[in-house]
């Protein structure tokens, strides 16, 4: 293997996402590279620069409003851009029109259940606070152990993150009338909540329709984040995330097979 | 006149001269079809996030993202159900993007945009030299270094680090910048070769 094939496979060699062949090409390349090496470690910075410290922006409230009543009807399009104030008239209209629209809107968000309210509420909590971990996480094992005393349960997780999910720690939250071990994962720019509560005596959503190993999870959409839901024995997940829909199942699924120790 | 709109290919609409020469203008697309799969908003922030890398201000990021919706609302019927929505929807705001950026530059041959930086890299056998000063340059950049980095690649490889950092799969990145999948993995490689190479230009804040 030559730099150049080694130096395009870095980047998956360091996310695991390499077979094992490819993946002991490299490593035999890089053990004989001092190049690469460079390469490998000033990519790894790149990355951590990529994920922690570019701005993560989200679309203004105003911009959202517009576009969720263009799709819902209300709007035409919207002509080429106005100077200053004109900007914002147009941003008002918006709003008006989505208020007038308001019935259509709230219709297609469906009825949010309210644990599925509560689980992206707690989500913005923990990612809003200043500081969201209250634990820092060198692995499930630290994590574990300090929600002990802490809640009154002991909440399962098995999984302990990998490159694709990198387990970043933990906090305590509030779900509903109860307190949960908050566990944050992260997937590139994005953060993750996993909430685990006690089961009983809680509004489950009706229907599950997301099945991963003996679970079956509830699965919605509200304001743009994903939640996955669901319950095995007396505890209640929640996964929390503005990641794509089949990244957080992949999650999902990491969390919901791993073999409790 | 009857007109097949199809928002992932990519327009020689004329130029439209009473525009501002400064800004970055979108069109009206024609606005027809049916509507869009109901998550087509899910993706409206990471639309947003890599929208505004792209036009460096918030401004033409939201014209960018109200042109995107409407190209997609106006093709809706032309979405097949079962395939990538948000890839979809990033091909239509990559294309829209470059559309308004060649009418921006009233410069139609400027097709160079799609396919700029990648291509004339080779990556060097050796890094050049800079050694731990290299290493310590990227480890200390902050927001606006990065973000000035990021916004001296060309279009593509601004737009292939983005879409990898938003945890796009490489037939999704394939399908976005309509490359073969088999590229991929050299392109995104090439792209932050070159990123870490303009980060390496910034010195530490408070440097000159």
């Amino acid at each position: 293997m030559n730099c150049a094939e080694a130096r395009d496979l870095l980047l998956d060699r360091r996310r695991g996402a390499l077979g094992p062949v490819d993946r002991a090409r490299v490593d035999e390349h890089l053990a004989s590279c001092d190049a690469c090496r460079r390469v490998d470690e000033e990519d790894r910075e790149l990355s951590r620069a990529l994920e922690e410290r570019l701005p993560k922006r989200r679309a203004p409230a105003a911009l959202r409003s517009a576009i969720e009543a263009q799709l819902a009807g209300a709007l035409p399009p919207r002509g080429p851009r106005r100077p200053g104030r004109a900007r914002a008239a147009v941003a008002m209209v918006g709003v008006a029109a989505l208020a007038a629209a308001g019935v259509l809107v709230v219709e297609r968000l469906e009825a949010p259940n309210v644990m599925v309210a509560e689980a992206v509420n707690d989500h913005l909590r923990v990612l809003y606070s200043e500081h969201p971990l209250e634990v820092e996480s060198g692995g499930v094992h630290q994590v574990k152990p300090w929600f002990e005393g802490r809640v009154d349960f002991a909440p399962v997780v098995a999984f302990g993150g990998d490159d694709d999910f990198p387990l970043q720690g933990g906090a305590i939250a509030y779900f509903l009338d109860r307190k949960a071990a908050a566990y944050i994962y992260k997937r590139r720019l994005h953060w993750i909540t996993l909430l685990v509560y006690r089961a009983d005596g809680l509004p489950w959503p009706p229907t599950p329709t997301v099945h991963f190993g003996h679970v079956s999870a509830t699965e919605r959409t509200l304001r743009g984040f994903h939640a996955l839901i669901w319950r095995d024995g007396d505890l209640g997940y929640a996964l929390v995330s503005d990641v794509d829909a089949r990244d957080l199942e992949s999650l999902g699924s990491k969390i919901a097979s791993s073999p409790p120790e | 006149l009857t007109q097949v709109y199809d928002p992932t290919v990519l327009t020689t609409a004329p130029i439209d001269l009473d525009r501002s020469p400064a800004g970055v203008c979108y069109s009206k697309a024609v606005t027809r079809g049916g509507p869009l799969p109901k998550d087509a908003l899910d993706h409206l922030d990471a639309l947003y996030r890599v929208a505004r890398q792209l036009t460096g201000n918030d401004a033409d990021a939201e014209d960018l993202l109200q042109e995107t919706y409407t190209r997609a609302v106006a093709s809706a019927a032309s979405f097949a159900p079962d395939t990538n929505l948000r890839a979809w929807l990033f091909r239509i705001l990559r294309n829209a993007h470059i559309d308004a950026y060649r009418r921006a530059r009233a410069n139609p041959a400027r097709g160079a945009l799609a396919d700029d930086d990648l291509s004339g890299i080779d990556v060097p056998a050796q890094e050049p030299l800079r050694g731990d000063a290299g290493l310590e340059r990227i480890r200390g950049a902050v927001a606006a270094n990065i973000e000035a980095a990021l916004a001296s690649l060309g279009l593509d490889g601004r737009t292939i680090i983005l879409l990898d950092l938003e945890g796009f799969t490489e037939s999704e990145l394939a399908d976005v910048l309509g490359c073969a999948i088999g590229t991929v993995k050299s392109r995104l490689s090439r792209a932050r070769a070159l990123l870490r190479d303009r980060l390496k230009d910034y010195r530490s804040e408070g440097g000159s």
